[in-house]
């Protein structure tokens, strides 16, 4: 897509969503919902730079997420910080959870990766469970929304001023995820998911890479779990479980893995979901196992994914890793151009 | 505290004994296809309740004991006839998420069918009872476990050693491809080797059931700490996985004596550690996954 | 590369005909009872997790309820509606699932819940939205305590009133030197920390507290430990699913037969799903469908309640079918004395009225901090029932007072603030 139209799709979208509070309850959503797809997108974007686009399977960013919402709630709770400090301290846990476990992480690839990913997300979701005294245990903690106090400006947020909020700093996270991709860093993640030890024969230091790419993970993940403390003015520990971490990885499959606006697409499609499919029936949970299970079988590229497949988006010359990444099915089709 | 020693570390070899079946029939699956099962506590569950049903219309524990299992091998080779061989030549991760997604729509199916609450299942009074063993009482139906587990290991190394299909099991574990070559219809036998795992599975739930409570979510609690087993004892590796079993059980004994807090994350400790440390796990094959 | 499985067109077609059915189906739902003249009241119940079980029993309890008022004529001249939503155990989704039935459903007060985080985050959500909320089964002492709100009241037990209505009774049949098997999280806390409080005051000691963490299945390595301590009794404070796992596992170390057992409150639907040997004991319950102690002598509301159960359900109502019905019951009758569906108005009418119900005696929502002041009694348990009712597991032997085991209001007011508009 050229960057033009590009441009203009994404406005489109970003429209369309600034209209959410007056289109969302034709479609008996609550305005909160769509926030909430908002903020799990981000938490997606974030499993999508690691596994999308750079091939590690990130089951553990759960806990990134919990740093971020519990680093927000607590310091909202204790130290009486303000809107945009909780938001910004709750990236910083996010960031502050990658670079703790980036050292061990960065030891392995593939599975073992994924594994060790899930093995300290639980370690952080019995820590988060355990500790009652400072995180209120399984009851949670209750997160009274601060006001914004910038410079002279005092405002509190509602509902309503939230969903603006978050779809802001949505559009900002979908930019530099973005710029991010396509980037030489970007591409460079991309040739690391598709054939490593080639980027390290070219000379190019792997580990660094992957490192940042935690690291950006990490904050992201941190900076949806603050929003998310701040929209339900709750934070409690199964938002660190494995299926936290799980749902997010199926949001992403769903929407598309390697894709842009795949994220979106893929939280929309599992937050309002679950909200519709839970409403009309108590057995929507076999409803959601059923999606997850036709999609991981039929389009495991996800929506996008599959549409960009459809429309024969590949460059007209086939290269070695363009063979392989045929045979990937979580590879972007294309290799040339970016998307 | 010492004095309790004894009985923890017996206490934690049977445990181990459980969690070595589980993991056993886990590792199988995987071994030859890479396939991550995580409905395996599903199957295990669902074993269960087919036997509560079966003892509540009145056949006995023991032909409950196979019987179960069997149904739900069926159930299994169906379910890796169309949905997990459609996944053997993608990367592990699909199939991680695909039994992830069948684990969820089994808790609600078993919940339509049995109920939200627990179901109450035992074992035959013959079993119920407990053991004097001199330093202390222990249950019988742990030592029957036990007992089980050793069966099955025989078993299965008599099957995988000295019959024909065994060998060929096997064989493919070492080099699919080659066996296909060789003219082994490799279907049959990816579907014997997860029915293989799943009867396993089936057995577990059956001791599960009786041991432990029976509910829609049973199946989740037993899955972390066989997947753990499996990574400790090394993947591809049968024996790691009875090694393996049998040193978790250990260290959550160990653990809920001296920090008790700490029994249930230990197993994640002692995860992440050996997998930092030697990922292919004590007994692993070296490239199983990369 | 293979063909793919479905044509370009046929798929994109799919997709797109799919997408718009799944943003647009809402759309088009037919919007089930919406005549306008009934009043709604939303329920928010954990139907799918762990507590399933007492989340399905609540809501025929509420079920009930609604069905009795609706049968003398509605409040107001207005029929009840109930409106449920699965809040899937999870503090999120309760608190999105509340807003969406405030919001959309235009509920006049949510009631339900479960466990105590999905209770306190509903809490919240209700509060912000000037709606209220009636906590039926979460048990945190923090629902009347330090998160206590002017909307919100709680009908079932609080964890200070369970331990105490135990402690003191188990103390003198068995002794007091205790083994307690604490779940280790804030639930088990609260219950740990009740329990010290008895203690202190009887002058009893802790043998053994073992601690189990989240999840745990197999409970032996806490058990192994027991013979060592010497307890004269042991307390089993984990609940649902642990329960009946650590009874089943009790009885197969042949713990029962040597120590006494109980625990500050059980519940029948875990009983019912433990093997009749392993129900032993002495424990507290908040409800019982067969008692005097509990229905309180030729109780006609009670019984009727008991008999169109056992009617409809096919099985006894437990305590927590008496949270939902008795739940409901109260909020319509504040509705209808306070003439109106005003919040704060039907707070206040809610607030320190005594009422009879289904259980022995009257009793009334505390003003100061709105937990709901009813007995709980503690009960031996029958391993069999009885004969013709293999339902009927409580023998009930105590009755306590809710005053005497509640904490008094000078305390509550120590923590609690009621913040009314």
């Amino acid at each position: 897509m050229s960057f033009r139209r590009e441009l203009l799709f994404s406005a489109a979208v970003v429209v369309l969503f600034a209209l959410a509070p007056w289109i969302a309850p034709l479609l008996q959503l609550e305005l909160s919902t769509v926030s909430g797809v908002l903020v799990t997108a981000i938490a997606v974007m974030s499993v999508n730079l690691l596994l999308g686009y750079t091939g590690l399977p990130a089951f553990g960013n759960a806990a990134y997420f919990g740093m971020g919402t519990y680093g927000a709630a607590l310091s909202v709770s204790y130290l009486h910080v303000h809107f945009v400090e909780a938001i910004i301290i709750g990236t910083l846990a996010g960031l502050l959870g990658g670079l703790l476990l980036a050292p061990f992480l960065l030891r392995r690839r593939g599975i073992y990766f994924g594994l060790l990913s899930i093995a300290f997300g639980e370690i952080f979701y019995f820590i988060a469970y355990r500790y009652t005294d400072v995180t209120g245990g399984e009851d949670g903690m209750r997160v009274v929304r601060p006001e914004v106090q910038l410079g002279g400006l005092h405002a509190g947020i509602s509902d309503f001023g939230f969903f603006y909020v978050a779809l802001a700093i949505f559009v900002v996270a979908l930019i530099a995820f973005r710029t991010i991709v396509r980037s030489p860093f970007g591409r460079t993640l991309v040739a690391i998911r598709q054939n490593e030890p080639r980027v390290r024969y070219l000379g190019l230091n792997s580990d660094r890479f992957i490192f940042v790419a935690l690291l950006i993970s990490a904050s992201m993940a941190g900076l949806s779990g603050a929003l998310s403390a701040l929209l339900l003015n709750f934070a409690y520990p199964l938002q660190l479980d494995w299926h936290q971490s799980g749902y997010f990885v199926l949001s992403m499959i769903l929407g598309g893995a390697g894709t842009v606006w795949g994220s979106l697409v893929g939280a929309a499609i599992y937050v309002i979901g679950n909200d519709v499919i839970s409403t009309i029936t108590p057995l929507w949970q076999i409803f959601l196992g059923a999606l997850f299970v036709a999609c991981v079988l039929g389009f495991p590229r996800g929506i996008l994914g599959s549409i960009d497949l459809l429309l024969r988006r590949a460059p007209q010359t086939f290269t070695d890793d363009d063979v392989n990444a045929a045979f990937d099915p979580a590879a972007p089709v294309e290799v040339g151009r970016g998307r | 505290m010492i004095h309790d020693l004894g009985p923890q570390l017996f206490n934690g070899l049977v445990l181990g004994a459980f969690y070595a079946i589980v993991a056993i029939g886990l590792s199988l699956i995987m071994n030859l296809t890479g396939t991550i099962n995580m409905a395996h506590g599903s199957f295990m569950t669902l074993a269960g309740y087919l036997a509560y049903s079966l003892v509540l219309r009145g056949t006995s524990f023991w032909f409950a004991l196979i019987a179960a299992p069997l149904i739900v091998v069926v159930v299994g080779i169906v379910v890796e006839r169309t949905l997990v061989r459609p996944l053997y030549k993608r990367e592990p991760f699909y199939s991680l998420l695909m039994t992830f997604g069948l684990s969820l729509i089994a808790e609600e199916v078993y919940r339509l069918i049995w109920g939200p609450n627990a179901v109450p299942f035992s074992p035959p009074p013959s079993l119920n009872g407990t053991t004097a063993l001199g330093f202390m009482s222990f249950p019988t139906f742990r030592i029957f476990i036990a007992v089980v587990l050793i069966v099955a290991i025989v078993a299965l190394a008599l099957f995988l050693t000295r019959t024909r299909f065994g060998l060929r099991l096997r064989a493919a574990v070492q080099d699919t491809e080659m066996i296909a070559a060789l003219g082994t219809n490799t279907q049959v036998l990816y579907a014997v080797n997860f029915g293989l795992g799943i009867f396993l599975a089936g057995i577990a739930g059956v001791l599960a059931g009786g041991m432990l409570g029976l509910s829609p979510t049973s199946g989740n609690s037993l899955l972390m700490p066989a997947f753990v087993t499996v990574i400790i004892g090394g993947m591809g590796s049968l024996f790691g996985s009875i090694v393996g079993g049998l040193l978790v059980g250990m260290a959550i004994s160990l653990t809920t004596l001296f920090i008790p807090a700490a029994s249930e994350v230990s197993m994640y400790v002692l995860m992440a550690i050996v997998l930092l440390v030697r990922p292919r796990g004590l007994f692993g094959e070296e490239g199983i996954f990369g | 590369m293979t063909r793919p499985v479905l044509s370009r067109r046929n798929f994109v077609t799919l997709a797109g005909a799919g997408t718009a059915a799944a943003f647009g189906i809402p759309a088009y739902l037919p919007r089930i009872g919406e005549a306008a003249d009934t009043i709604k009241v939303g329920l928010l119940e954990p139907y799918t997790g762990v507590y399933a079980g007492p989340a399905e029993n609540e809501t025929h309890g509420f079920e009930m309820a609604v069905d009795a008022w609706n049968k003398r004529g509605g409040i107001m001249g207005r029929q009840l509606e109930l409106v449920k939503e699965d809040e899937q155990n999870d503090a999120g989704v309760g608190a999105q699932k509340a807003r969406k039935l405030i919001n959309q459903d235009k509920v006049v007060a949510l009631c339900g819940t479960v466990s105590s985080g999905v209770s306190l985050s509903v809490a919240g959500v209700a509060n912000t939205l000037g709606t209220l909320f009636m906590d039926s089964g979460g048990h945190s002492d923090d629902v009347t305590g330090k998160s206590c709100h002017w909307n919100v009241f709680r009908t079932c037990h609080s964890t200070w009133m369970e331990t105490h209505a135990t402690g003191y009774s188990l103390a003198k049949r068995f002794g007091k030197k205790w083994f307690l098997i604490t779940p280790d999280y804030a639930y088990g806390h609260s219950l740990e920390t009740g329990f010290k409080d008895v203690l202190a005051h009887i002058g009893g000691t802790i043998v053994g507290n073992e601690l189990t963490p989240l999840g745990t299945a197999d409970f032996s390595s806490y058990l192994t430990k027991i013979d060592g301590a010497k307890p004269d009794v042991v307390m089993v404070l984990v609940q649902g699913d642990d329960y009946t796992n650590c009874l089943k596992q009790m009885n197969q170390f042949g713990l029962l037969k040597k120590y006494a057992v109980g625990g500050p409150q059980v519940e029948l639907e875990p009983l019912y799903g433990l093997p009749p040997e392993a129900r032993q004991g002495y424990w507290g319950i908040e409800w019982y469908y067969k008692s005097e102690k509990t229905l309180g002598k030729n109780n006609k509301v009670a019984q009727q309640f008991v008999a169109d159960t056992i009617k409809r359900f096919g099985k006894p109502p437990t305590a927590r079918n008496a949270f939902g019905y008795i739940t409901l019951d109260r909020l319509a009758q504040a509705m209808s004395d306070a003439k109106s569906v005003d919040p704060v108005k039907v707070a206040r009418a809610i607030e320190g009225v005594h009422f009879s119900s289904i259980f022995n005696g009257a009793a009334y929502y505390r003003k100061e901090d709105h937990q709901l002041m009813w007995p709980m009694w503690v009960a031996k348990i029958r391993p069999d029932g009885t004969p013709g009712d293999k339902y009927d597991l409580f023998d009930v032997t105590d009755t306590e007072a809710a005053e005497a085991v509640e904490q008094t209001v000078a305390e509550k007011e120590k923590v609690c603030k009621l913040g009314y508009p």
